[in-house]
């Protein structure tokens, strides 16, 4: 674990590397960047299996010194940030190895792989941060290299409004977040995550300023996460190339919200309030975004809103005190969402559209990528023995134990939703006869298909690792000797497995009677509510919402603003001007030439010092 | 009959002087402007030396001397003003300004 | 009122009279003039102070030569007659501020000046007096003026002659 700060590193020096050669090496950019994605990868599993024996590593050195504050600056190896390092480090390979295929043939080839490579270190020297501080520089960097990535393709004028939207989205819960941390750091004198739980455990916290902090950061998580109110720029991210969405999706931007809140979790369970508040974001954003979902037409807005529903659910496990649930399930579903995007990828990459009304009848087309998205799906959908079964179940038990009856039946109907809109993608693309423009489909090269496939085994057999039938091992490990992370594994009625299995096989199957068998209208229901149907299909009206209250006000007060600045400011600024133009143009009038002017101006001077004596006796008294 | 009456027509006979000399465009002009500011001087003097602190023939021998210097310079001044004449074709002071840089 | 009163006054004001007026006549010789008069009354005023010697100086250098050589230099260059540009007018309004702040500051000065005034027989044989100061106490000035006259002359033609040499013939 000692060697574990060169993780972050190598993904650094693959970014260093290809600004710098990256035009010589061109499309063999890829393999510098996947051989250091791989040696991360090796070297955060080697840092998983000693901390699995050994207790939690940190090391630190005084960074600056400001009086009698130290800030300090260092890396920590803890189980949660054992588990991101893994998670991030191979989902970045496996994006890595997969964009090889899927990037081919683009101009800006070696800075895709350059950008890739800044992302992957910024999360993964996000998830080793030992302070606050250092959190928040790499949480920047994260969310700079999440710009880069979605406007990478910024000649299209979408990428490019998506690029700013996300960074100006993000950039709103990011300044809650820093007002969080200077209140924290007034409150408690330091950033480290150790004495910030130490001051809420003495009790050197009033419970206001826990709850205040609490929330503060928790908008922090909202705008990195996608949750609601700040979700949009999510979806459009989709801009961006598939395997940035992948990356994003699954490892690194969005994940960067839960994983904050898990990494301050004892900071938030002091506080119910906070609790709640985290609850009740997370499970109206499962719900609203789920239900957005159900309409969407293009494959991979699906699959945002679907990332945006699952990051609620990840967050009302935190909120219900279900921290292992929380972040168990943000691991399965790292897997699932990364194979699901790979295979969206694919099939993008063969039928050439996103629009899911021009795919179709793909199963046979696409042998490979068919089944590996179909695995994607059931894992979502919560089909038993998939990763996504056990990890949801976790969520709605903790759910239920913290007994919030309301939000645990909202969960409940997003998963009907889920399983509901997931399918309803897979039969729209794979099912049926083709509606597609391209004639020849083909498979996907190798180099994509790899990585998809590894994240499929991992999609099915990941959920193992944590389940209420073999032992709870990653529960256990995660919350061992810390006592504030609550409990391993939350026990519930055993009603709640079944009622969610067949909540979820009755989405499937009316899913399947929509849209695979059709013995049910696809417009049964637009026709009858058209208003619903508009509704969820515009999003709710949200972003719309956004541009006629906050861009409008923005707008607003930037007029006011510029016109403060360009008459009244400005005023001054030409006032002064003018003043001194003046003085200078008496001047160069003065200097005429002729000495006249001279003598009479020395004249004028002359008498002016003589009138000066005169009135004041020969020296000047105030 | 005191001293203020003399320096009062000293001074009102500069003051006109004075502003001749920085008024005025015919450079001939300038010039008697400036021979009445030093006639001006010389009463001045004349006028301390009968009704000054300390009066004595001094101030008329300088007032003598003064005259001396200002025939002089009359002679100086209006030789230039040939000399300037026959190069710029002009008395008029205005046009005499080639101390400014050309730019 | 004393005669002596009424004699400064008249010499006065026609001195004054004559400084404006040269200012203001449009025809140069005109001022000429006017500046004759002013000289005149000034010579007058000299009497006045005691100083005939002065007095007749003034007379003969400035009522005569430094009139004649001012007449020889206005004959021999042109001059309009008319004032035709009036546009400087705030080049005049500056000078006449600093002239009128000048007079004024002084003004307060000496408008109630008075040492006592100390009889000195300076009238009686005023000539002499200056002759005995001049040839004893300020012999070295009184030498050194005739060096700048010499060289105000030999200055004064170096000048004004005609550079060239094909005028220099026609001399």
């Amino acid at each position: 674990m000692e060697t574990a700060w060169i993780i972050p590193l190598f993904p650094l020096a693959s970014f260093v590397l290809l600004l710098v050669f990256g035009k010589k090496l061109k499309e063999s950019s890829a393999y510098v960047g996947i051989a250091m994605t791989l040696l991360s990868f090796v070297f955060a599993v080697v840092a998983l299996v000693d901390r699995l024996q050994s207790p939690t590593y940190k090391a630190e050195a005084v960074w600056l010194t400001i009086g009698d504050v130290q800030l300090t600056a260092g890396f920590e190896i803890n189980p949660l940030n054992a588990l991101m390092l893994v998670v991030v480090s191979l989902v970045s390979f496996l994006v890595h190895t997969y964009s090889k295929g899927y990037m081919h043939g683009d101009d800006r080839f070696h800075i895709f792989y350059a950008y890739l490579g800044l992302f992957t270190f910024a999360m993964l020297g996000l998830v080793m941060s030992p302070n606050l501080l250092q959190t928040y520089i790499f949480w920047e960097l994260v969310g700079l290299g999440s710009f880069l990535l979605i406007g990478f393709w910024f000649y299209k004028e979408e990428a490019k409004a998506a690029a700013k939207k996300a960074f100006i989205m993000t950039r709103i819960g990011d300044v809650g977040l820093l007002i969080g941390m200077i209140l924290l750091f007034w409150q408690v004198g330091s950033l480290e995550y150790d004495e910030i739980f130490r001051a809420v455990e003495e009790g050197t916290l009033s419970s206001g300023m826990i709850t205040l902090t609490a929330l503060l950061i928790f908008i922090g998580a909202v705008g990195k996460s996608g949750q609601f109110p700040l979700h949009s720029w999510l979806p459009d991210a989709m801009e961006g190339p598939t395997p940035v969405s992948a990356l994003i999706h699954a490892a690194t931007m969005v994940a960067a919200g839960v994983y904050l809140v898990a990494a301050l979790f004892p900071l938030f369970t002091a506080s119910e309030t906070a609790l709640l508040t985290v609850a009740v974001i997370g499970a109206f954003t499962a719900i609203f975004a789920a239900s957005i979902g159900l309409v969407q037409k293009d494959i991979k807005r699906v699959l945002a809103y679907s990332t945006v529903s699952q990051l609620g659910y990840m967050m009302l496990a935190l909120g219900s005190a279900g921290y292992v649930a929380g972040v168990f399930h943000l691991t399965t579903h790292a897997f699932f969402k990364a194979l699901l995007f790979l295979a969206a990828g694919s099939v993008i990459h063969a039928v050439a559209t996103q629009n899911i009304e021009k795919m179709g009848g793909l199963w046979k087309k696409l042998p490979l990528t068919g089944p590996l998205f179909l695995i994607g799906t059931m894992a979502i959908s919560g089909v038993p023995l998939l990763s996504g079964f056990f990890s949801k179940d976790e969520i709605l038990l903790a759910t239920w134990a913290s007994g919030h009856t309301v939000l645990f039946w909202l969960a409940v109907i997003a998963a009907f939703f889920t399983a509901f809109y997931m399918f309803r993608l897979f039969f729209m693309v794979f099912a049926g006869e083709s509606r597609s423009e391209v004639k020849e489909v083909k498979e996907s090269p190798a180099v994509m298909t790899v990585p998809m496939v590894i994240l499929g085994l991992l999609a099915i057999f990941a959920g193992y690792m944590n389940t209420p039938w073999f032992g709870t091992f990653l529960g256990d490990w995660l919350v061992e000797g810390n006592a504030a992370l609550g409990p391993a594994h939350v026990e519930g009625p055993a009603w709640i497995m079944y009622v969610v299995t067949a909540i979820s096989l009755a989405g499937i199957l009316l899913a399947w009677l929509i849209y695979g068998k059709r013995s049910i209208s696809r417009d049964w229901l637009t026709a009858k509510v058209p208003a619903l149907y508009n509704i969820l299909y515009n999003k709710y009206y949200v972003d719309e919402f956004y541009q006629y209250t906050v861009v409008k006000a923005t707008f607003f007060v930037s007029r006011v603003v510029r016109f403060v600045e360009v008459y009244i400011v400005g005023g001054a600024v030409f006032l002064i001007s003018g003043i001194v133009k003046v003085f200078s143009t008496l001047g160069s009038w003065m200097q005429n030439g002729q000495t006249q002017m001279y003598g009479a101006v020395a004249a004028v001077g002359l008498a002016l010092l003589v009138v000066i004596y005169a009135l004041t006796g020969g020296y000047i008294q105030w | 009959m005191t001293i203020s009456g003399y320096l009062t027509l000293a001074l009102i006979l500069f003051a006109i002087g004075l502003y001749g000399a920085l008024t005025k465009r015919n450079i001939i002009v300038v010039l008697i402007s400036i021979e009445l500011m030093l006639n001006a001087v010389n009463v001045n003097l004349v006028a301390f030396s009968k009704y000054g602190i300390m009066p004595s023939i001094t101030g008329q021998v300088f007032a003598i001397f003064g005259m001396a210097i200002a025939a002089a310079e009359v002679a100086i001044g209006i030789a230039i003003l040939i000399a300037l004449y026959r190069n710029r074709a002009t008395v008029n002071i205005d046009r005499i300004n080639s101390i400014k840089d050309e730019f | 009122m004393t005669g002596e009163f009424i004699a400064f006054m008249v010499l006065a004001l026609v001195a004054i009279m004559g400084g404006v007026l040269l200012l203001n006549f449009k025809n140069i010789i005109h001022s000429v003039v006017a500046l004759v008069f002013t000289f005149l009354s000034l010579a007058g005023i000299y009497v006045l102070l005691s100083a005939e010697f002065v007095a007749v100086v003034q007379v003969l250098v400035y009522a005569g030569s430094i009139t004649i050589i001012l007449l020889f230099g206005i004959m021999m260059t042109k001059h309009k007659a008319t004032h035709t540009e009036p546009k400087s007018t705030w080049k005049k309004i500056l000078a006449l501020l600093g002239v009128l702040g000048f007079a004024a500051a002084f003004y307060l000065g000496i408008y109630n000046l008075d040492f006592g005034a100390e009889q000195v027989p300076l009238h009686a044989n005023n000539t002499e007096q200056i002759g005995i100061a001049l040839y004893s106490k300020y012999i070295i000035p009184f030498e050194l003026t005739s060096v700048v006259l010499l060289v105000a002359l030999i200055g004064a033609i170096v000048l004004a002659r005609k550079d060239d040499n094909k005028e220099a013939d026609d001399k």
